[in-house]
């Protein structure tokens, strides 16, 4: 991959480095911006949530480990403002760091120490399943399943002719699992198709992710009637 | 110290030749005591009961012949009678029979009884004019004889009395307390059992929670730090349980901290190099060479960290997420990805296996096994993957100078030099590599590849979807 190539794919493409180490962040600004990335930066999760608001990041570099407050709780006010995608950094792969981030609303993670070129790598895959999801498809494209109304050009899901606010992840995951017509994805397909991981990634990201997901579309999140659980496979949009 | 030991040693050295346990001893203690409690008192009982019985009897028996002999004196003397009239009078019972010396004849009331019966002693201080007892054994029976001088001198009046209702009567009561005695000592035996139970729960108890503390829960106490006896073992049990408790939580705590601290400037030194990596042509030749030096040992030392991190945070946790892994997909993608190439071969057979496995442990296990082919085995040949008896077998094969055979164990463990050929990573790979296969429960070894080179092979526990 040379310069020219990704300086003119990522053009204009911001980052927000949320981390209150300030070499780690002036170490890493420099490496992404090395990768093409322009990058802004906040110290603490207030000044974070602020920039979020202020400078419209196109995604945001969030540290578990910040001085005035944890990511987790950081990550879930941002998600009330935003639906920006969010990779939490982590210096630990503890279930408990994975899952709560995860939880809290991140679209990925990563643990320390991580390399410029890996995270670049990482915050393409969201930022093109992003525009694939606008640019891709076919026009006026609407899929139905029950009450359930999917318009992947635009973005946008009804229930019952309510929209439904829904993370640019989640809805991706959505629209993979209806563009399956009813089949089993694995977790490893949509760990593919929709985080872009070409080797196999950590499937808790999915499985929180869906968990996410029927929270938002079913009526009764316990006993899931749109998204359902193939046991051993993977997961399924009923039609 | 150590001659008491030696003492203890010898003291116990009877039991522990029989092989019997504490409880066992108890029991029969409690059983041997009762025995020999119950014995003493029953023979007590016996002796007492016995030497009653008999005086009571000798008292009726001596009445009897008293009243008998009158009344053969009388009916001899005043009214006249003849000697078989007197005899036929007689009040004597079923158990006894009556012998009468007079005028130098003797006359008895029953027909196989004669003067031979009594001894000799007898009769002759009765003749002397003394009344005199004797206990007698005629013919193995035991019998009281009576003698009474009869008032014309010469005249003798004997009875003689069987004793088998008395007889019955006290073997009755010796097997009546024998069988106490028996039944005591069984008691006492149930009753050793029962105490011993009691007493030792709490050491049940103490065994059981201490080997969950030796699984790894550390969270097991024992119960009743307030009572008087075991209150002392108790509380120094859990103190101690506490402060392993303490001790592993500040050691996790450690190594996640330990974790963080070295990887923050990790990832600034990384970053901040590869950015000097990427400026590599803009650089005066001679800055490349250290640059390339430090970059690759920079890599190593976060490489080492993170498995250090790793190792660190797997020991003892003994459990943790398990889900259906379909090993192919697995090994497919992990060990492709990790060569850079095609490198799977997959036995059509094991294409359907199922393992239980941490998905992320199993990963790396492969991973490293290829990483290690790579760096050191002169380039990973192939992985094949396949199918056995409730298992699966992968095998790493690469075509370097395989491993001589007194390394093969030595090579799993944390930081294992293997001679000369000082590995370019870090020693902790395959120790990762083994600890990760061992937690799924499963094998790994190495042998030799045929054509030369070596084979490590990781067997697992898997089964058919």
């Amino acid at each position: 991959m040379d310069a020219v190539e990704r300086h003119t794919w990522v053009v204009s493409r911001t980052v927000l480095l949320v981390e209150d180490d300030d070499r780690v962040r002036r170490a890493l600004r420099l490496a992404l911006e090395d990768e093409g990335f322009a990058v802004d930066e906040a110290a603490t999760g207030e000044d974070g949530l602020q920039r979020v608001t202020a400078s419209q990041p196109d995604v945001v570099l969030l540290d578990v480990m910040l001085p005035d407050t944890d990511g987790f709780s950081v990550c879930r006010q941002l998600r009330r403002i935003s639906d920006v995608p969010v990779i939490m950094v982590t210096a630990r792969t503890d279930s408990h760091d994975v899952v709560a981030g995860l939880e809290a609303g991140a679209d990925d993670y990563v643990t320390k120490p991580l390399v410029a070129k890996e995270l670049s790598a990482r915050i393409r895959a969201l930022l093109r399943r992003a525009a694939t999801a606008g640019e891709n498809g076919h026009p006026h494209r609407r899929i139905a399943a029950g009450e359930l109304v999917i318009e992947p050009d635009e973005g946008l899901v009804t229930r019952d002719g309510e929209p439904l606010a829904l993370t640019r992840t989640e809805f991706r995951l959505l629209v993979e699992l209806a563009t399956a017509e009813g089949r089993v994805r694995s977790r490893e397909q949509l760990l593919d198709t929709v985080w872009g991981y070409g080797y196999f990634g950590d499937s808790r990201i999915v499985d929180v992710h869906v968990a996410r997901l029927r929270a938002k579309v079913e009526r009764d999140p316990a006993h899931p009637r749109h998204v359902i659980t193939a046991r051993g496979l993977g997961y399924r949009l009923a039609v | 110290m150590k001659t008491r030991r030696v003492r203890e040693h010898a003291r116990r050295g009877l039991w522990r030749h029989l092989r019997v346990g504490l409880r066992d001893r108890v029991i029969l203690l409690f059983g041997l005591l009762g025995l020999v409690l119950t014995a003493a008192l029953a023979l007590t009982v016996w002796l007492l009961v016995s030497r009653y019985l008999v005086n009571q009897r000798m008292n009726t028996v001596v009445d009897e012949a008293r009243f008998n002999a009158v009344s053969v004196q009388s009916g001899l003397g005043q009214y006249g009678l003849s000697v078989p009239e007197v005899m036929d009078r007689l009040a004597t019972s079923r158990s006894s029979f009556a012998l009468l010396n007079t005028d130098g004849e003797w006359y008895a009331s029953a027909p196989r009884q004669g003067p031979r019966s009594l001894p000799s002693d007898l009769v002759k201080l009765v003749h002397s004019g003394v009344p005199a007892t004797q206990r007698v054994d005629v013919e193995g029976q035991l019998l009281i004889a009576v003698g009474l001088p009869l008032d014309r001198s010469g005249d003798a009046y004997f009875e003689l009395f069987q004793l088998d209702d008395l007889n019955r009567a006290l073997s009755i009561l010796s097997l009546t307390l024998v069988g106490a005695a028996l039944a005591v000592s069984v008691v006492a035996m149930a009753f050793g059992r029962v105490v011993t139970r009691l007493a030792l729960r709490p050491l049940a108890e103490l065994t059981s929670v201490a080997s969950a503390v030796a699984r790894g829960d550390l969270g097991a106490r024992l119960h009743g730090e307030d009572d008087p006896d075991l209150g002392g073992l108790a509380r120094s049990f859990n103190h101690t349980a506490d402060l392993l408790q303490r001790r592993v939580a500040a050691d996790i705590r450690f190594a996640g901290d330990v974790s963080h601290e070295l990887r923050t400037p990790l990832t600034t030194m990384l970053n901040s190099l590869e950015l000097v990596q990427h400026r590599r042509e803009e650089l005066p030749g001679s800055v490349r060479e250290p640059l390339d030096l430090l970059s690759e040992d920079l890599r190593r030392f976060s490489r080492l960290v993170v498995d250090l991190i790793d190792i660190s945070r797997y020991d003892g946790q003994p459990a943790g997420e398990r889900e259906e892994v379909r090993v192919v997909d697995l090994v497919r993608a992990a060990a492709d990805a990790t060569a850079g190439r095609p490198v799977t071969a997959v036995d059509p057979a094991a294409k359907d296996l199922v393992v239980h496995a941490d998905k992320r442990r199993l990963e790396r296990v492969v991973a490293n096994l290829v990483e290690n082919a790579e760096l050191h085995g002169g380039g990973c040949l192939r992985v094949c993957v396949d199918a056995e008896v409730e298992s699966v077998r992968i095998a790493v094969e690469d075509a370097g100078p395989g491993v001589p055979i007194e390394q093969r164990d030595r090579i799993f463990e944390r930081f294992a030099r293997t001679g000369p050929r000082r590995v370019g990573g870090v020693g902790l790979g395959l120790a990762i590599v083994a600890s990760h296969v061992s937690w799924h429960g499963g094998r790994i070894w190495v042998e030799d590849r045929e054509g030369g080179g070596a084979r490590f092979v990781v067997s697992l526990p898997a089964e058919e979807v």
